[in-house]
């Protein structure tokens, strides 16, 4: 019988990933901040799926555009709204590549509707990735394309008026009308099992870019505690009982074909 | 390759963007210069290389942010009002040192209605009609053959300086039909381009590279000012190194026109036909409005030669000129208020400009 | 013997208290005696031997502050 000895291990269980990158001064983010999570949920798919070397990161003006400085891939900053463009001339020249972009729902859905357009119209296939947090953070908490009836901003100071302004504009279902988009979907980081599944909506949404099949889209519903005037745990509670029920998670689309 | 073409200039500038290797072009409709987004749809295809139609003039300036963040050659075309709707990014090219070419095939303006040929986006041009502080070369063809071979210029100089660079060009010289060689103009090796954003793989040291348009909010630069002093370094490097213009019987010239595109070789015309008269006139015609050739002009003035601006709008180019004769009196103008007809469809003609040469003996 | 180690970066922390909020076994405290550099709020890992390592704390972390280890003796050959 041959003799055994008990050596002491030490197992790393988890911890931050490798692709991102741990900013020691100039960390802008709000104390609970959905954003640098989203990069987080980001750097695992892209070390999971072994691309991080293909991949090339489009981030529009606004809270966004610090998570270039979180994410060690190649970056491009652009002008506001515009990232699907960026995106769709830079997966052209480079097909192999796997192109997203990050702006957030006022980047989008306002200021890049034209491009989103575009790039729904002649279904590029990139990824996009939309944080919705329901304000326009950067600038001091505006109402935003997605922003609720009745909510507070600082343009609407009497709570959003529908008669006057409009409703939110449900981005995940609208795109998954398009012919050409292979998947969207929308998910949630504000408890263990929506980040888990939000993952997963990341994960499918680059695999069908990786499997050439069409555009993709994932909206990530995000909290802004500044902006919103609320902690961080009261921010959570915004979003599962204001946020989540006007913007249901859930896939909308995923096909794998498109004829 | 070298071949003989009978083409327009619209055409010609589609050629000379080919012949200095562009990979690239992204364009909306828009007249007058549909021909150039029509000959890349058909051909670049075919070449393999990229065409995309974009979804207006704002996707395809920021499509070419896109593509000149990669390090690739890459160009887009337009008219004037489109023109108009790129100048945001076209200041974010600047900030972000991104190498690249724009056409503007001027048409009438302001406004939206006079589709044909005019020469009022000078200012927007030279000037930077985006905000801050921010200079582009700008290269102004008179004919098919410049169309082709300053397109060609116009990616050297791009990617010489870093600096987007702006071909105006106006409806007449880019639908008119003349003999071009078409060859590839030896400018020497493309630069190295290691800023470039291509994945990490395609890095020689695997590290990520970012291309951002806020140097100082990012890093690029360690503060604002220090942005500031480069992008003064660069223009100043431009404008000792970049003036370009054509001397035209200018030696013993008493009389001299300044002007630039079609109106130029209608100004040429006009010299002619005052030389033959007895009248000792010339003509500087710009090749590049920026920089612009202020000293040329100032010696001429210091000489004691009177100047003739000829320009199809209400006096732009006029104001360079201003700047550069010491006493304004010695300035004339023969503008878009001169044109032959109404309608939009007028046009400066020889005749409008000799009469003026003679006015100003 | 197998012990949960949870170590939250001080400097990296900002306060947030989702650490707090989602452990499932109330492991991490914010006792209110600990502040960071920046002046925020620190938690303490304070329950040790109750921490079962689902890696909940770091999941939700949104400065991926927090690291997870697993320490336990395994038997090789001599």
């Amino acid at each position: 019988m041959s003799e055994k000895t008990e050596v002491a291990t030490r197992e790393r269980v988890t911890g931050r990933p490798r692709l991102l990158i741990k900013q020691k001064a100039g960390f802008v983010y709000c104390p609970g901040c959905h954003h640098p999570l989203v990069a987080r949920a980001v750097a695992e798919v892209l070390e999971e799926l072994k691309v991080d070397d293909k991949a090339i990161g489009v981030f529009d003006i606004g809270c966004n555009s610090f998570l270039v400085g979180l994410l060690d891939i190649d970056g491009v900053l652009t002008p506001h709204g515009r990232p699907p463009d960026m995106a769709t001339a830079v997966k052209h020249i480079y097909p192999d590549n796997v192109v997203f972009t990050i702006q957030g729902d006022g980047g989008l859905l306002s200021i890049g509707a034209d491009p989103l357009m575009g790039a729904l119209s002649r279904a590029e296939k990139i990824t996009l990735i939309m944080l919705n947090n329901a304000v326009y953070g950067t600038t001091g908490g505006q109402m935003a394309p997605t922003s609720l009836a009745g909510q507070i901003t600082t343009t609407t100071p009497e709570g959003r008026d529908v008669s006057k302004t409009g409703f939110p504009i449900h981005a995940a279902e609208m795109i998954a009308t398009f012919k050409g988009t292979a998947y969207s979907a929308r998910g949630a980081v504000n408890n263990p099992y929506n980040y888990e599944r939000t993952r997963e909506y990341l994960k499918a949404a680059f695999q069908k870019q990786m499997s050439n099949v069409g555009l993709s889209f994932v909206e990530v519903i995000c909290d802004c505690p500044s902006n919103w005037h609320l902690s961080p745990a009261d921010s959570l509670k915004w979003i599962e009982e204001k946020m989540i029920p006007e913007f249901p998670l859930g896939e909308f689309k995923n096909v794998d074909k498109i004829e | 390759m070298s071949e003989r073409m009978f083409i327009e200039g619209n055409v010609a500038i589609a050629w000379g963007a080919t012949m200095a290797g562009c990979q690239a072009f992204f364009g909306y409709p828009i007249t007058p210069q549909n021909e150039i987004t029509e000959w890349f749809a058909r051909e670049f295809p075919r070449m393999g290389r990229v065409f995309v139609q974009t979804q207006s003039e704002l996707g395809s300036i920021n499509m070419l942010y896109g593509a000149a963040a990669t390090g690739v050659r890459a160009m887009t075309s337009s008219s004037s009002p489109g023109w108009s709707l790129m100048q945001e990014t076209v200041s974010d090219l600047m900030n972000a040192e991104l190498p690249c070419v724009i056409v503007d095939v001027q048409r009438g303006g302001p406004g939206g209605g006079p589709i044909r040929h005019a020469q009022q986006d000078y200012f927007q041009c030279t000037r930077g009609g985006g905000h801050g502080d921010y200079r582009n070369i700008v290269l102004t063809p008179a004919s098919s053959q410049e169309c082709c071979d300053l397109t060609q210029l116009a990616f050297h100089l791009a990617d010489k300086y870093r600096n987007p660079v702006l071909v105006m060009s106006d409806a007449i010289v880019g639908r008119l039909r003349e003999t071009v060689e078409v060859a590839a103009i030896d400018f020497g090796p493309v630069p190295a381009k290691d800023w470039a954003v291509a994945g990490k793989a395609r890095h020689g040291d695997g590290k990520r590279r970012v291309v951002d348009h806020c140097g100082d909010l990012f890093a690029r630069y360690p503060s604002y000012q220090a942005l500031l002093q480069s992008l003064d370094k660069r223009i100043k490097r431009m404008q000792e190194a970049e003036v370009r213009y054509e001397d035209y019987q200018t030696e013993d010239a008493k009389t001299i026109l300044v002007a630039y595109g079609y109106t130029a070789r209608v100004s040429k015309e006009a010299v002619n036909t005052a030389r033959a008269e007895g009248i000792k006139a010339g003509l500087i015609r710009l090749i590049t409005a920026w920089p612009f050739p202020y000293e040329v002009i100032g010696q001429k003035a210091r000489q004691g030669s009177k100047f003739l601006v000829v320009e199809d709008s209400l006096g732009q180019l006029l104001e360079d000129v201003r700047v550069a004769v010491p006493s304004s009196a010695d300035v004339g103008l023969v503008s878009i208020l001169d044109r032959h007809m109404p309608s939009d469809g007028g046009m400066i003609l020889p005749d409008k400009v000799l009469a003026k040469i003679k006015e100003m003996q | 013997m197998v012990t949960s180690e949870v170590i939250i970066d001080e400097e990296q922390c900002q306060g947030c208290g989702y650490c707090v909020k989602f452990c499932p076994r109330g492991c991490i405290l914010i006792t209110g005696d600990k502040f960071s550099p920046q002046g925020y709020l620190l938690p303490s890992f304070v329950k040790p031997d109750e921490c079962n390592t689902c890696g909940f704390c770091a999941m939700l972390c949104p400065r991926a502050a927090i690291e997870v280890y697993l320490n336990f003796g395994s038997e090789v050959p001599a």
